[in-house]
């Protein structure tokens, strides 16, 4: 509401003057144009994919909303959009995004519903529009975007489950000079390339951050120069990013340093230790070095949990004492390597190791019983016996038969037989379109099962936690 | 549905009868008196593993209620439910349902009762008393030292014996010949010798090897490894070379492609330093245990599974590298 007044008005901020009006316009986000692109256009095929939901992530000033706009307005979707004020309880979200998800497409106009920096949604106080965005998700008929700087905050896990994530990542320094250029043009302005360049350096990957300061100076003075760039971007607070905290920490000269390294981040503990557990072995080589500042972290983690469930928070101080000088000062022996530090694959690791425990506990769910053993003994036992029928066995008909008479599913098959499944997958198909043949054999199975059921549905409610899935 | 396609050979065999239960006979004699008298205490069957006890205790309620005999039993498993309190619940809404027609009690079978703790135990005594008049518990055991004595004064005793070689030797040889599979006789005796008296693993070992080809000797030896992942003995023998970076690859591949938790590989790990094959001098086994002990303290704590299994790689290759291992 506040942009449509502005818009209004003459002097129109120029990130919303500039905004990108086609996907070719939003730089530098390659990647994240072509997994959101492959996405819209399952949902533009009227096939909506498994992931009902899609969340950006990135740091901001990145093109997040921006691309989800530019798409739109290139494929005449509608936009319905909140953001983070407007969504507060699950009475809004019913009522908004509820509405708008079954919504059907009016003419073949398509709608998108985006939902910016749900990040910002409150773990507490806003529980219930989360949950009632769990509820929808799978059932919208509708695409919904939403946006966050940080998607792996705790509150979010079981949102991120159920979406398509889109990573986006800063921007380099030269796109952002060469928008900046652009609008210079555009705008008749004289600016100095140097003013441009310090501009998009302060700007850390943020373009919406370089375009304003941009404007700022242009308004302010007609004219951009290097030397009225740095007496008005002086005094603008440096975050303590990633990048530096990892420095500070590595290359700590005292204690004290390392530890202010921890407490100044921008990024809080829990993180900064996701970072140090995969960036380590890049610094230290010497596997006494290694041992120290491992054992450093993973004492951390202790001190952290127990600081955490039993709220003694007094112990977190010791939980920054542990990762800062404690991998700063666990390197003794060997000489610091010179690799670039990496993103934490980790997260997307304990995704991927949530879904297979799923898996795994599902299995065990459904033939533990049957074989009257307990899940644990399944699993310590049984399960071994499986991996190998299914995955180290000359021929798949054993594990095919075996599918089909424990009903597996297709991820469940996938689970035990790794890169042959498929194999496996196709003999079962094969199988059971050969058993449908036989008319007879099938016929009097069906019958008895009918019979059955029958019976035990006239039986109110039958006790026993196995019976359904014995004759399920 | 099920029933003509292929199922694991240890359901798919298990004994429905207590006539087919092989070497328990003094059990299976007592356990009919009570299918005649149509009436049981509780029950108390206690022995190692894969004797037959589960079995048995379903042989049991199918030759008292019949074929459909699964209504008339609540089956729990101790090591499965969280908490005694999650038991009560269940035996609670079980007692309220309808009892069979000429039998005064319905059956519930609580497997791995010895996984209780003495608490739990004692709740689930009175649980027993409370609804003595609608039902009869069946506890399963492996260690009946482990069952509280209120308990046991309670129950009726069955001992259930391992196997014996030739009744294992027989099971075995009947199944193979009525799977159609290629065996070779002393290949049947080697399942034997791995899994002693235990007829679960027998069976289970010898439906791995089918799956392999024909039943031979080496082929048994080969499930026997295969069951354990080999990559848990090369991470820790990479872990010990000194490459922090592989073993930690390993681990993580470990843990995804057979979702293994933190606790399952570090339990593996404990069991694998152990083996021949890990080379290194006898005392450093003690001083890793040491350290594994530690490291499964610090995950049942709470913390991290990715970090502590690291934290535990990183000490083993500096281990490696006093001890010199190559």
């Amino acid at each position: 509401m506040s942009l449509a007044r502005r818009a209004a008005g003459k002097r129109l901020p120029w990130i919303i003057k500039y905004r990108p009006r086609t996907v070719d316009e939003v730089v530098n986000q390659e990647e994240a144009k072509r997994i959101l692109s492959a996405w819209f256009a399952a949902w533009a095929r009227g096939k909506p994919p498994s992931k009902r939901a899609a969340l950006l992530y990135g740091p901001p000033g990145v093109g997040k909303t921006s691309l989800v706009e530019a798409y739109a307005n290139q494929h005449g979707f509608e936009v319905i959009e909140l953001n983070a004020s407007d969504y507060r309880s699950a009475q809004a979200i019913r009522r908004v995004v509820g509405t708008a998800a079954f919504k059907k497409p009016l003419f073949g106009k398509g709608v998108v519903i985006l939902l910016d920096e749900i990040d910002g949604i409150a773990p507490r106080e806003d529980a219930g529009g989360l949950q009632e965005l769990i509820r929808i998700i799978p059932q919208t008929l509708n695409p919904i975007v939403m946006t966050a700087n940080d998607p792996w905050k705790d509150q979010l896990r079981p949102l991120r489950d159920l979406c398509l994530l889109v990573p986006f990542k800063p921007l380099s320094k030269t796109h952002i000079m060469a928008v900046l250029e652009r609008i210079c043009e555009r705008e008749r302005l004289y600016c100095e390339k140097q003013a441009l360049r310090l501009i998009a350096e302060l700007s850390q990957g943020d373009l919406r951050a370089a375009i304003n300061d941009l404007q700022a100076i242009a308004e302010g003075y007609g004219r951009v120069t290097y030397d009225l760039a740095r007496a008005i971007l002086r005094g603008r607070e440096k975050r303590v990013d990633i990048w530096r905290t990892l420095n500070m920490i590595f290359y700590a000269k005292a204690a004290w340093m390392a530890k202010k390294a921890v407490t100044q981040s921008e990024e809080d503990y829990e993180t900064l230790i996701a970072w140090l557990n995969d960036n380590v072995p890049r610094k230290y080589a010497e596997p006494s070095d290694l041992h120290r500042a491992f054992d450093a972290l993973s004492r951390a983690t202790v001190f952290l949990f127990r600081a955490k469930y039993r709220t003694h928070w007094s112990l977190l101080s010791y939980v920054f004492d542990l990762i800062g000088p404690g991998v700063a000062f666990a390197r003794r022996e060997g000489a610091i390597l010179k690799s670039k530090y990496s993103y934490p694959d980790r997260i997307k690791m304990m995704a991927s190791l949530r879904e297979v425990r799923r898996i795994r506990d599902q299995i065990a769910e459904k033939l533990a019983p049957r074989l009257g053993v307990s899940k644990a003994t399944f699993k310590a036992e049984i399960l071994p016996i499986l991996f190998i029928i299914f995955r180290n066995s000359p021929s798949p008909i054993m594990a095919a038969r075996l599918s089909l008479g424990y009903g597996l599913t297709r991820e469940e098959v996938k689970f035990l037989a790794g890169p042959r499944a498929d194999e496996i997958l196709k003999l079962a198909e094969k199988i059971r379109r050969a058993r449908k043949v036989e008319p007879q054999e099938q016929a009097a199975g069906a019958s008895a099962e009918k019979k059955e059921k029958r019976r035990r549905r006239s039986r109110k409610k039958a006790p026993g936690t196995t019976l359904d899935e014995f004759f399920g | 549905m099920s029933s003509a396609l292929e199922l694991l050979w240890v359901e798919k065999y298990r004994p429905k009868t207590l006539d087919e239960i092989v070497n328990q006979e003094e059990v299976v004699k007592r356990l009919k008196m009570f299918v005649k008298a149509k009436n049981m205490p509780h029950l108390l069957f206690a022995g190692p593993a894969g004797t037959g006890k589960t079995t048995a205790a379903h042989a049991l309620a199918r030759e008292l209620y019949g074929e459909y005999y699964r209504q008339y039993v609540l089956e729990l498993n101790a090591s499965d439910e969280r908490g005694i309190g999650v038991i009560r619940e269940k035996v609670k809404e079980f007692a309220r349902s309808r009892t069979p027609p000429d039998i005064p009690f319905k059956i519930i079978i609580l497997d791995e009762a010895d996984n209780m703790t003495a608490d739990a135990q004692q709740a689930l005594r009175r649980l027993m008393e409370l609804y003595s008049a609608q039902t009869r518990f069946i506890l399963i055991a492996n260690y009946p030292s482990k069952i509280i004595d209120p308990i046991q004064s309670r129950c009726a005793f069955f001992r259930f014996q391992p196997l014996k070689k030739e009744d294992v030797v027989a099971r075995l040889k009947y199944i193979a010949e009525n799977e159609g599979v290629e065996y070779d006789p002393k290949a049947l005796e080697t399942i034997y010798e791995i899994s002693q008296g235990d007829m679960r693993k027998a069976i289970n070992i010898l439906q791995a090897a089918a799956a392999l080809g024909k039943v031979t000797v080496d082929a048994v030896y080969k499930v026997v490894g295969l069951a354990k992942p080999k990559e848990v003995r090369e991470m820790i023998m990479t872990a010990l070379r000194g490459d922090f970076d592989q073993a930690r690859t390993f681990m993580r591949k470990l843990m995804i492609e057979y979702g293994l938790s933190g606790e399952d590989l570090v339990k593996q790990i404990h069991r694998e330093i152990f083996s021949n094959e890990v080379k290194i001098p006898e005392e450093a086994r003690v001083l890793i245990a040491d350290y594994v002990g530690e490291i499964h303290y610090r995950l049942v704590e709470g913390s991290d599974d990715d970090i502590q299994l690291s934290a535990l790689l990183a000490w083993l290759s500096m281990l490696g590298r006093k001890l010199g291992v190559e």
